[in-house]
């Protein structure tokens, strides 16, 4: 990568006119780890998005909404009655990096081992864009596929909105790595509704040991109307590989990776459980 | 709107308590800024992609990996470096004079990060707990003491 220019915009109408002019070369600029992943000579013309008051988190109404300039430290360090975030950001990486990476900068471009795509797709969260004017995008749409492609026009993620979570909602995540810092070998997000003792809705997502996030629908199906038990999450779980085709890892083999998945699966739902019987209780 | 629409940045800011006004390349990343414009070889390069903590430095007061940043996104801000970190007497800071009497360094190249990692922590959270230390150091590596004596360090300096 190399940077030959850094502009800093005052608002957000006038990044986006600089990097619908820039096109390929433009770049929007917030914690600027990604920069350095990016090939050795490609020139990338900076929009710096630091000084746009977009790193906040605050609550209004049913949501959450998190800046998308807000570091992960900043997430990890939020507490509230109903936020589970700060969990799945502790395990992100090192605290020094977390300092500086942000939740937009995770999301706008996924990386295959990313956590955070993971966690919004079980929640629900929703994405504000700006495009002129803000619209707003929910996470199965905006995961569908590299969210890049809604950024190349000049359009920027704004914010992300998590849902708060009810009285009857657990939300479970697990992320199995080789050490505190490593990149996850496999990442599972799972939030429950619990109604009258049984499993009313749910939202399984894996990530990291797939080649890009995503729901496991035959392990949430599974699971409706079932109570939450460790038989029912070991049968819904035994269904993920229908979902999810999982890659061999370095040093581990498909089948170890599927494995690894079945129980972190299991693991992502008793968490999620346990969460909403403390909730009701 | 501010526009370096050129090959270099007039940057702004703090080093080591001192306000400084520069010309950089755009594309200078701060680990290279730190040390060879402005000459200040306590920060290490090791990986050189955020994985070592040998290249740490204070930005505002936060912990971060001089090497993945880049010196332009200094602008405004306050960096101390290694060479930022004295004691109130202007001699050793507490946590250089724990890690001396501990033992803590070997081949001193990991120990600048180390300092600057704790000194973060300690600044935030002067109460911090052994398993508070633990988890802010998972961004240091250091292949020659083990770890045992450098806890230990940051626990002593802690309490003075």
């Amino acid at each position: 990568m190399k940077l030959c220019e850094f502009i800093r915009p005052a608002t957000l109408a006038q990044a986006r006119a600089s990097l619908r002019k820039l096109g390929p070369k433009g770049m929007p600029l917030a914690g600027g780890t990604a920069l350095h992943f990016m090939p050795g000579k490609t020139p990338v013309s900076a929009v710096d998005l630091t000084g746009l008051a977009l790193s906040y988190i605050r609550q209004k109404g049913n949501f959450f909404e998190i800046g998308a300039a807000t570091p992960l430290s900043d997430i990890q360090r939020y507490r509230s009655p109903r936020w589970a975030m700060h969990e799945i950001c502790r395990r992100i990486s090192t605290h020094q990096i977390r300092n500086v990476s942000t939740i937009g900068g995770n999301i706008c471009r996924v990386f295959p081992w990313a956590d955070l795509p993971v966690v919004l797709l079980a929640m629900n969260a929703r994405m504000v864009i700006y495009s002129g004017k803000a619209k707003e995008m929910g996470a199965d749409e905006y995961f569908s596929s590299q969210p890049a492609r809604l950024f190349r026009n000049g359009d920027l993620l704004t914010a992300v909105k998590i849902p708060v979570l009810k009285a009857q909602h657990g939300f479970g995540s697990v992320k199995a790595t080789r050490n505190a810092a490593a990149f996850s070998m496999v990442t599972i997000a799972a939030l429950l509704e619990l109604k009258d003792g049984r499993i009313a809705a749910a939202r399984v997502a894996a990530g990291s040991a797939i080649p890009f996030p995503k729901r496991l629908r035959s392990v949430e199906a599974a699971l409706l109307g079932k109570e939450p038990s460790s038989e029912t999450f070991r049968a819904a779980a035994a269904l993920a590989g229908t979902d999810a085709k999982w890659c061999k890892q370095e040093g581990m083999s498909a089948e170890y990776v599927a494995g690894l998945a079945e129980v972190s699966i299991v693991d992502a739902l008793e968490r999620a459980a346990e969460f909403a019987r403390g909730r009701t209780a | 709107m501010i526009s370096r629409n050129s090959k270099s940045f007039s940057l702004s800011c703090r080093v080591n308590g001192s306000e400084l006004e520069r010309e950089i390349p755009s594309s200078r990343s701060l680990l290279d800024f730190i040390r060879e414009d402005l000459g200040l070889k306590g920060t290490k390069e090791g990986c050189g992609e955020g994985e070592c903590g040998a290249c740490m430095v204070l930005v505002d007061g936060l912990a971060v990996n001089s090497c993945l940043m880049m010196a332009v996104q200094l602008q405004g801000k306050e960096l101390v470096t290694i060479e930022g970190i004295k004691g109130k007497d202007g001699g050793l800071h507490s946590l250089q004079k724990t890690f001396l009497a501990e033992g803590a360094v070997q081949c001193g190249f990991c120990t600048p990060g180390l300092i600057i990692a704790s000194e973060a922590l300690l600044r935030r959270k002067p109460d911090a707990t052994l398993e508070d230390i633990k988890l802010e150091l998972t961004g240091n590596l250091c292949r020659c003491t083990g770890y045992e004596k450098v806890l230990s360090a940051v626990e002593k300096a802690r309490r003075k």
